[in-house]
C-alpha cells in the first residue's frame, strides 16, 4: 500500500459505475456515480475518479470489481480459442457426461448451447497418464507442432490444455503447456491443473477453456486500465475482486480469469458482511438490484455460502466462489408485451444509455424505473443526485404505448402490474438461494442495496413474508464499499490424503506447512506483511467408498485424529442423516484459504445534517394513492424513526417503505426495518 | 394475490425438499451408479399415493411409477402404518420399474394422520441374480434378475428388521456398496422428514395439505384445458421391440389413443403377449410413458404433480408384455418404456403435429463390465447407459449424445478419471459417433462412441439394449438414426458378444479386450432434401457428417473450403428427388400380419426397383407422423407401383388411399 490518502473501491455495473473513496486523513467518505460504458469499462473507472475530484497521486489503494469476464462470456465475445487434449477425448467438452445442464425436462425443442470451442479447434495429441499417476506415454514435440500449425492457421488467440488424469500427475500437461507457449509466443495458454487440480475431466476442461477464452479480454482490459490510470498519476497497486470474496493482484487476475466471474457482485456481499456485523445480525440475504441485473446471496452465521462446483451459463466452472444467484432484471429492465399478449419484464435493459424513458435521453421504451416514477416513488420536481431531473411526461408516454398495445387505458394500473411482475422475479431469485437451498427466507434479514434495491426490497420482503429489512447507508455504493474494504485472498487445494488409519498428523501438518508457505509467498509479494496473514485449513473428508466430501475444519492444535473424526461423523450425521462409525474415513483434499488483512478504517456513516428531515409530502401509489412524507436520509440521525408508508431519499438510492413497516436509524446509519403484522 | 403467493411458496418449498434430497443422495452415496450416474429419483407422494412434487432433474421413469408402488404399500398395510415405519419395494408386478430400482417409502405424519410419503428410488448396482449387475439381455425369468421385494416393512416403529436386511445384502454383489446406498436412502429420508416437519409447523399441517390438494387440482385443470384444445379423434401408434433377447421374434406394441373432449384414453390392447425374455414391464410403465409424453407435448411448464395425469386413462390388458406378470423378467423396463413413449409420440403427434419429434435412442442401453479387483477379495462393477442422439423436431435439430426430454437429467456415462480410479479399466475413446444422425430438414443428434479397455485378467460383459436392429424412427419425412451397437474388439478384430444384437449376458472377456459402445442417433424431422444447405455445411465443418454424406444424404455439394455450392446443390437435389420412388397407397379391409410382424406385400418388379427382398425390414416414410415399420413379403399378386395397407396402417401413417409414400430399407433379412 502506497502512502497516499484515499482508499478507493470502484464497482463497474451494467448501468452505472460507483466509486467510494475513504480519506484516511480526514475520515470522510466521498462518493460518485457515473454512467458505465459497455465494452469500455475503464472509461467509467476514469470518469468516476474524475468525478471524485481527487488527484491520482493521492490514491493509496485501489480495488476494482469488474464484470468484464461475465459480460464477454454472456455475449460470446471472448477470444478465438483452441483446446489441446488427450487423444480420444476432444468431444468431452461438447457432450460432458450427457446431461442437459440447462433444464429441458419435458421440452423436446431444448437445444444444448454450443461449446465454447468448436470441434475443429479441439485438437488431440497422443499421450497418457494412468489413474495412479504413472506416465504411459509422453507427448511428442512433433504432435504439438502439428497441432500448432492448425491453431495458427485458424488464427486462434488463446489455448486451453487439459489432459486426462493430469490431476494425479501433470508432467505431460505441463510439458505441453511449456512447448505450446514457446511455439505460440504472445498467445496465452491456460493449464487445467493450474486452475483445478481436482478429478473430473469434464469440469476441469470446461473451467480451463472458460479461462483461456476470457484471458485476452481480461488482459487487454487490465492493460488499458493500468495505462490510463498511470497517465492520471495513479501509482497505487490496482487489485481486482475475485469470485471468492477476496481481492487479487491484476497479474493474478489476468491468469485466473475463471476466478473473476463474480468480481462485481461479491463486493456487495462483502459490504453487507461489514454492515451486519455492526448490527449484530447473523443471517441475512443480500438483495443487490442495479439497473441491469439483480444479485442475491445468502449469508448464514455471518459467512457467505461458498460453492465449488459451479456452472456459468451452460458451462461447469470448478472454482471456489461465493454462492451468488443473478437474474437479468433491474431498474432499467424494459417492460414489453409478449407475442401471446402477456406483459413481460426484461431481460433487455435500457442501461445507462439511453436509460429509462424518464431520463429524457432518448429512451422510448418503458422500464421499471419509469413504472416507479408513475407510481409516485421518484421525485419529478427536484434533481436526483447527479443533477438528473426525471421527466414524468416521457415515462407516461412510454407506458401509454404499451397500454394501447394491450388495449387498456389505466397507465397507473399497468405500471403497478409491471412492478408486481418484477417483484415476483426478484422474489424467485431470493427463493433460489434460500428455499431451494433448504433455508426459509423468513428466518433471514433482507438487506437491500444497489441503485434499485432500496426501492424494491420491502416489496420483495412482503411477497415472501420476510419481516426484517435493512437498508445500509450509501446503498448505491455498498459494492464499492465492500471492495474498498476487501482483504487479499488466495485459495489453495492439494489432492493430499488417504485413510485416516494410514495417515499421520505430522505428515498432514507438513503438507499444510508447504501450502502455507506458498500462500505466504503470494500474499507477501502482494505487499501484505506476514503478521497480517490468516490461514484457515479445511479437509475434504468422506467415508471410504463415498465419492463426495464434506469440508471439516482442521486445527494444528489437534494431536491425533480423534477430534477430526468426531467432527466429521457429527457433520455427516447433521448433513446426511446418518453416520457410519464402522467405516474408515479418509481425507481427499486439503483446502487452504489465506487472507491478507488490509487496513479497515472505522468509517462513521451515521449522518446528522442540519435541517428538516421531511423534504415534502407527496402522493404515492400503494394500491391506492396515499400521501406520504418524503425524508432526506442525511438529516436522519441515529434513533430517528420512520413509519410506512414513507419515502427515504439519499444520494444513490430511494427507499420505498410500504404501509405496515417501521424503520429506525441504527448507530452506524443503517435503516433497520420491521414489518408490523 | 396473497393466497396465490402462499400456494407458490408451498409448492416451491416441497420441490426444495426434493432438491435437498437429490443433493444428499448424490453427496453421501457409495456407488458410482448413483454419485456419477445419478440413477435415482426422489419425490413426495400423498398418503394415498398421488404424486406431490419432484424436481426437474428427477426422472419421470422412476417417479411416474411411484404412485403405483405407494398404492400397493397402502393396500398391503392400510391403517397399520405408523411413525417410525419404513417400507421397501421393487416388484415390477406391483408397480415397480425393474428390480434394480429399489424404492424406499418413509411415512411422514401431520399430527396423528399419515400425510405424505418421502420416496427415494435408487438404482442399486446389483440386486443378485445370474449376472453381475443383475440386468442382462438374456434372462428367462425374473428370478434370474435378482431379489424381488414386494411391499415390505423393513422398519417397524423405529425397529429395523435386521434379519430381512441381512438376507437382502447377503444375496447381492458388492455388499458394502448396497449397505452404503441403503444408509444413504435412509439418511436422506430422515432429513427430508425433518424438513417436512418444519414446513408443517411453518404453514400449519392442514393448511399445507390443503395447498397440496389445490395444486393438484390446478394442474388437472390445466391439463384438461390442453386436451380439450386437441381435435377429438382416434389416433394410432405402432412400434416394435426387436427381440426379447432369447429369440429374434419381435414384440409389437399397439396404441389407440382417443381424444374425447378433455379426456385422453390410451389403449394398448393388441400388443404382443408377455415374453420369456427381459423385455416386459409391469402395470406402472404404460401409464408412465403416456404421462411423460402427454406432459411434454401439452403442459411442459406446470410443475409436476398427479393432477397432470388425472385426465388420462390407460387401458392395458394383463398378460401383454406391457403389463406382464410372474415369471416374466422385467429387466428391459427402460426399453419397453421407450417403445411406449415412441407410440405416444407417433399417435399424439398426429393430434398435435407441431409437437412431433424424432425418436430417441430407444432404451436404457445398460452396459455392465465387471471382473475381479486386483489385490482385493472383491469385484468391480462398472455400469453405464450411454445416451444417444435426440430427435429432431420442427425448427430444431436433435442434440448429440444427450439425455432426452422425457428422461431425468442424469449423467449416462461416468468420468473416465473416476472409472479408472476405481476399476481396472481404461477409457480409450469417448466422442461423437459421426454420421449416426437420422437425416431430416432438422436432423437427429449424433450418438456416441465409447471404448473401454479391460485391464483385469478376466471380465464379464452384460448388455441390455434395444433398437440395435430396428433403429429410432424419423418423423414428417425424416430418416432413422443409426441403430445402437455393442461389440468387443479383441486383437483388432470386432467380435459380436451375442447372437442377439444388444442383448448380452455375461460375455467372458480377457485382459486387453475393448468394449465398444455405439449409441444410436436420433430420428430426423422433415425431408433431408429440404434442410438448409448452410446447416449441412456446418455439420461437415464440425465433422458431424462426412462431405460425401452431405451429397448422398442431403444433396448438398460443397467446395474445397466446405462452402455450399448453391448451383450444384440445386441440381443434385433435383436428381435425388427425381430418383425417388413414390408408391401409391391402396386401402384394404384389414392389415396383414405374420404374428407380431406387419407384412408389406410388394410385387416383384417394385421390389426390384426398391432393391428389397423377402424378410427385409423396411419403413414407410410418413410425411405427417412417424415412419411405419414392416417386413417385406414378395407377392406376385400385389398391385404394381402400390402397396396395400389396412385401417391401422393407414391410421398410423395418417395417409389416405391414393396418396403416395416412400420407402426406406432398414435391415436386410437375417439369413
Amino acid at each position: 500500500m502506497t502512502a497516499g490518502t484515499y482508499l478507493i473501491g470502484i464497482d463497474v455495473g451494467g448501468t452505472f459505475t460507483d466509486v467510494l473513496a475513504y480519506d484516511r486523513v480526514s475520515g470522510h467518505i466521498l462518493q460518485a456515480k457515473v454512467p458505465s460504458f459497455p465494452g469500455e469499462q475503464w472509461r467509467g473507472v476514469l470518469d468516476a475518479l474524475a468525478a471524485l475530484g481527487i488527484g491520482g497521486a493521492t490514491v493509496s489503494a485501489f480495488v476494482h470489481g469488474t464484470t468484464i469476464a461475465t459480460n464477454a462470456l454472456l455475449e460470446r465475445k471472448g477470444a478465438k480459442t483452441g483446446l489441446v487434449t488427450t487423444e480420444g477425448f476432444r468431444d468431452v467438452l461438447e457432450i460432458g457426461k450427457t446431461r442437459r445442464l440447462t433444464g429441458g425436462l419435458f421440452d423436446a425443442a431444448w437445444v444444448r448451447p454450443r461449446p465454447i470451442v468448436e470441434r475443429e479447434l479441439r485438437l488431440e495429441v497422443p499421450e497418457r497418464v494412468t489413474a495412479d499417476g504413472s506416465v504411459l506415454q509422453t507427448v511428442a514435440q512433433g504432435d504439438l507442432e502439428r497441432v500448432v500449425d492448425v491453431l495458427r492457421d485458424a488464427g486462434i488467440e488463446a489455448v486451453a490444455v487439459c489432459f486426462l488424469n493430469s490431476y494425479r500427475n501433470d508432467d505431460n500437461e505441463a510439458a505441453a503447456v511449456e512447448a505450446l507457449r514457446a511455439l505460440l509466443p504472445g498467445v496465452p495458454v491456460s493449464q487445467s491443473t493450474a486452475l483445478v487440480p481436482e478429478r473430473g475431466e469434464f469440469e476441469r476442461t470446461s473451467t480451463c477453456v472458460l479461462n483461456a477464452y476470457l484471458t485476452p479480454v481480461m488482459a487487454g482490459y487490465l492493460d488499458t486500465l493500468t495505462a490510463a490510470l498511470s497517465e492520471r498519476g495513479v501509482s497505487a497497486d490496482v487489485n481486482i475482486m475475485g469470485s471468492n470474496g477476496g481481492a487479487m493482484t491484476i497479474e493474478t487476475a489476468a491468469q485466473r480469469v475463471a476466478g473473476t466471474f463474480l468480481s462485481g457482485p461479491v463486493g456487495g456481499v462483502t459490504g453487507v458482511c461489514h454492515v451486519v456485523a455492526e448490527l449484530d445480525i447473523e443471517d441475512c440475504i443480500t438483495f443487490d438490484m442495479g439497473g441491469t441485473s439483480t444479485d442475491v446471496a445468502l449469508i448464514h452465521g455471518r459467512e457467505p455460502r461458498m460453492s465449488h462446483d459451479n456452472q456459468i451459463d451452460a458451462y461447469p466452472l470448478q472454482m471456489p466462489q461465493l454462492d451468488i444467484h443473478t437474474i437479468g432484471a433491474g431498474g432499467g429492465s424494459i417492460v414489453h408485451v409478449q407475442p401471446d399478449g402477456t406483459l413481460e419484464i426484461g431481460p433487455q435493459s435500457a442501461g445507462a444509455a439511453p436509460g429509462p424513458a424518464c431520463y429524457g435521453r432518448g429512451g422510448a421504451e418503458p422500464t421499471i424505473s419509469d413504472a416507479n416514477l408513475l407510481l409516485g416513488r421518484l421525485p419529478t420536481d427536484r434533481a436526483l443526485s447527479g443533477g438528473l431531473i426525471l421527466d414524468r411526461g416521457r415515462a407516461d408516454a412510454a407506458f401509454q404505448a404499451v397500454a394501447s398495445m394491450l388495449g387498456v387505458d389505466d397507465v397507473v394500473a399497468l405500471a403497478d402490474s409491471a412492478l408486481r411482475i418484477a417483484v415476483a422475479k426478484m422474489a424467485g431469485a431470493v427463493r433460489e438461494v434460500s428455499v431451494h437451498r433448504g433455508f426459509d427466507p423468513r428466518d433471514f434479514v433482507l438487506v437491500g442495496f444497489g441503485g434499485a434495491g432500496p426501492m424494491h426490497a420491502f416489496l420483495v420482503a412482503d411477497e415472501l413474508a420476510i419481516p426484517n429489512v435493512v437498508i445500509p447507508r450509501f446503498p448505491g455504493h455498498l459494492s464499492a464499499l465492500g471492495q474498498m474494504l476487501a482483504d487479499m485472498r488466495c485459495d489453495f487445494v492439494s489432492a493430499w490424503g488417504g485413510r485416516l488409519s494410514s495417515l499421520t498428523v505430522a505428515a498432514l501438518n507438513a503438507e499444510i506447512e508447504t501450502l502455507t508457505g506458498r500462500a505466504t509467498a503470494v500474499l507477501t509479494a502482494d505487499g501484505i506483511p506476514a503478521e497480517l496473514h490468516r490461514h484457515t485449513v479445511n479437509l475434504d473428508m468422506r467415508y471410504v467408498g463415498q465419492s463426495f466430501t464434506l469440508p471439516i475444519p482442521w486445527s494444528d492444535r489437534h494431536a491425533d485424529w480423534t477430534p477430526l473424526r468426531a467432527a466429521f461423523d457429527a457433520r455427516h450425521a447433521e448433513t446426511f442423516g446418518y453416520e457410519d462409525q464402522t467405516n474408515d474415513a479418509e481425507i481427499v483434499n486439503i483446502r487452504l484459504v489465506s487472507i491478507g488483512t488490509v487496513e479497515k478504517p472505522e468509517i462513521g456513516m451515521a449522518d446528522a445534517a442540519d435541517g428538516d428531515p421531511v423534504l415534502e409530502r407527496r402522493q404515492v401509489w400503494f394500491g391506492d394513492w396515499i400521501e406520504c412524507p418524503v425524508y432526506r436520509r442525511d438529516a436522519m440521525p441515529p434513533g430517528f424513526a420512520v413509519k410506512g408508508p414513507a419515502i427515504v431519499e439519499e444520494a444513490g438510492g430511494t427507499s420505498v417503505v410500504p404501509p405496515l413497516w417501521r424503520c429506525e436509524v441504527a448507530a452506524d446509519g443503517a435503516l433497520v426495518c420491521l414489518r408490523d403484522d | 394475490m396473497r393466497d396465490l403467493g402462499t400456494l407458490e411458496l408451498v409448492r416451491e418449498s416441497l420441490v426444495a425438499v426434493v432438491n435437498e434430497m437429490r443433493a444428499n443422495v448424490i453427496h453421501s452415496s457409495y456407488s458410482s451408479i448413483i454419485y456419477e450416474g445419478h440413477d435415482f429419483s426422489c419425490a413426495l407422494v400423498t398418503a394415498d399415493g398421488r404424486l406431490v412434487a419432484q424436481s426437474l432433474d428427477d426422472s419421470p421413469i422412476h417417479i411416474f411409477a411411484v404412485p403405483y408402488s405407494t398404492a400397493e404399500v397402502v393396500k398391503a398395510f392400510g391403517d397399520d402404518i405408523h411413525d417410525g415405519d419404513i417400507f421397501l419395494h421393487n416388484d415390477p408386478y406391483t408397480g415397480g420399474t425393474h428390480l434394480n430400482d429399489v424404492l424406499m417409502l418413509y411415512p411422514v405424519f401431520n399430527g396423528d394422520t399419515l400425510a405424505l410419503f418421502v420416496a427415494t428410488r435408487c438404482h442399486w448396482g446389483d440386486v443378485g441374480g445370474m449376472t453381475p449387475g443383475s440386468l442382462s439381455g438374456r434372462a428367462k425369468e425374473i428370478y434370474q434378475e435378482g431379489l424381488r421385494i414386494t411391499p415390505t416393512r423393513i422398519c417397524e416403529r423405529g425397529k429395523m428388521n435386521d434379519a430381512y436386511l441381512t438376507l437382502l445384502f447377503d444375496n447381492m454383489r458388492v455388499t458394502h456398496e448396497r449397505k452404503g446406498d441403503f444408509n444413504t436412502m435412509l439418511g436422506t429420508s430422515r432429513k427430508a422428514a425433518e424438513h417436512l416437519e418444519r414446513l408443517f409447523s411453518r404453514f400449519g399441517g392442514n393448511a399445507l395439505m390443503n395447498s397440496v390438494e389445490e395444486l393438484i387440482g390446478r394442474s388437472a385443470a390445466v391439463m384438461r384445458e390442453r386436451i380439450a384444445a386437441l381435435p377429438d379423434g382416434i389416433y394410432h401408434g405402432e412400434g416394435y421391440i426387436e427381440g426379447d433377447g432369447n429369440s429374434p421374434e419381435p414384440l409389437v406394441g399397439r396404441l389407440k389413443l382417443t381424444v374425447d373432449g378433455d379426456r385422453l384414453i390410451a389403449d394398448f390392447t393388441g400388443s404382443s403377449p408377455q415374453t420369456g425374455g427381459p423385455t416386459n414391464v409391469g402395470p406402472a410403465m404404460a401409464f408412465n410413458g403416456v404421462g411423460s409424453i402427454v406432459k411434454s407435448f401439452l403442459d411442459p411448464h406446470t410443475p409436476v404433480n398427479q393432477g397432470s395425469f388425472l385426465p388420462i386413462e390407460v387401458i392395458n390388458p394383463v398378460g401383454s408384455f406391457l403389463n406382464a406378470r410372474l415369471p416374466a423378467p422385467c429387466g428391459g423396463m427402460v426399453e419397453c418404456r421407450a417403445l411406449i413413449c415412441g407410440l405416444v409420440v407417433a399417435a399424439l403427434g398426429q393430434a398435435a403435429p407441431d409437437k412431433l419429434v424424432g425418436d430417441l435412442k430407444g432404451g436404457g442401453n445398460h452396459v455392465y463390465i465387471s471382473g475381479p479387483q486386483p489385490d482385493r477379495d472383491d469385484i468391480y462393477l462398472c455400469y453405464e447407459y450411454p445416451a444417444g442422439g435426440t430427435g429432431g423436431c420442427r425448427g430444431v435439430d436433435g442434440n448429440h449424445a444427450a439425455r432426452a426430454f422425457p428422461e431425468g437429467d442424469f449423467n449416462s456415462v461416468q468420468s473416465a478419471e473416476v472409472i479408472e480410479a476405481h476399476c481396472p479399466l481404461r477409457v480409450e475413446y469417448y466422442g461423437l459417433r459421426d454420421g449416426s444422425c437420422g437425416d431430416g430438414a432438422f436432423r437427429g443428434g449424433l450418438g456416441m462412441r465409447r471404448e473401454i479397455k479391460v485391464l483385469s485378467d478376466t471380465a464379464s460383459l452384460s448388455v441390455l439394449s434395444d433398437k440395435n436392429v430396428i433403429p429410432p424412427f424419423g418423423v414428417a419425412g425424416g430418416g432413422s438414426g443409426a441403430p445402437n451397437r455393442f461389440t468387443v474388439i479383441r486383437d483388432g478384430t470386432v467380435i459380436e458378444p451375442s447372437p442377439m444384437p444388444g442383448k448380452v449376458a455375461g460375455f467372458e472377456m480377457q485382459a486387453g479386450d475393448v468394449v465398444r459402445m455405439e449409441s444410436s442417433g436420433g430420428g430426423g424431422y422433415g425431408d433431408p432434401l429440404e434442410r438448409d444447405p448452410s446447416r449441412v455445411a456446418e455439420d461437415v465443418q464440425h465433422g458431424y457428417i462426412a462431405a460425401a454424406d452431405a451429397e448422398t444424404r442431403y444433396g448438398v455439394r460443397l467446395d474445397d473450403e466446405l462452402r455450399v455450392d448453391a448451383e450444384a446443390t440445386e441440381a443434385e437435389r433435383a436428381t435425388l428427388r427425381a430418383d425417388r420412388i413414390e408408391i401409391t397407397v391402396e386401402v384394404a379391409n384389414r392389415d396383414a400380419w405374420d404374428g407380431p410382424r406387419r407384412l408389406i406385400a410388394i410385387a416383384p418388379p417394385l421390389a426390384a426397383d426398391l432393391a428389397v427382398g423377402p424378410g427385409d425390414i423396411v419403413e414407410i416414410i410418413s410425411l405427417g407422423g412417424a415412419s411405419l415399420r414392416g417386413w417385406v413379403k414378395i407377392d406376385p399378386s400385389a398391385p404394381g407401383g402400390a402397396i396395400t395397407l389396412g385401417p391401422e396402417g393407414v391410421a398410423a401413417l395418417a395417409v389416405n388411399a391414393g396418396e403416395t409414400v416412400r420407402f426406406a430399407r432398414l435391415k436386410a433379412a437375417v439369413a
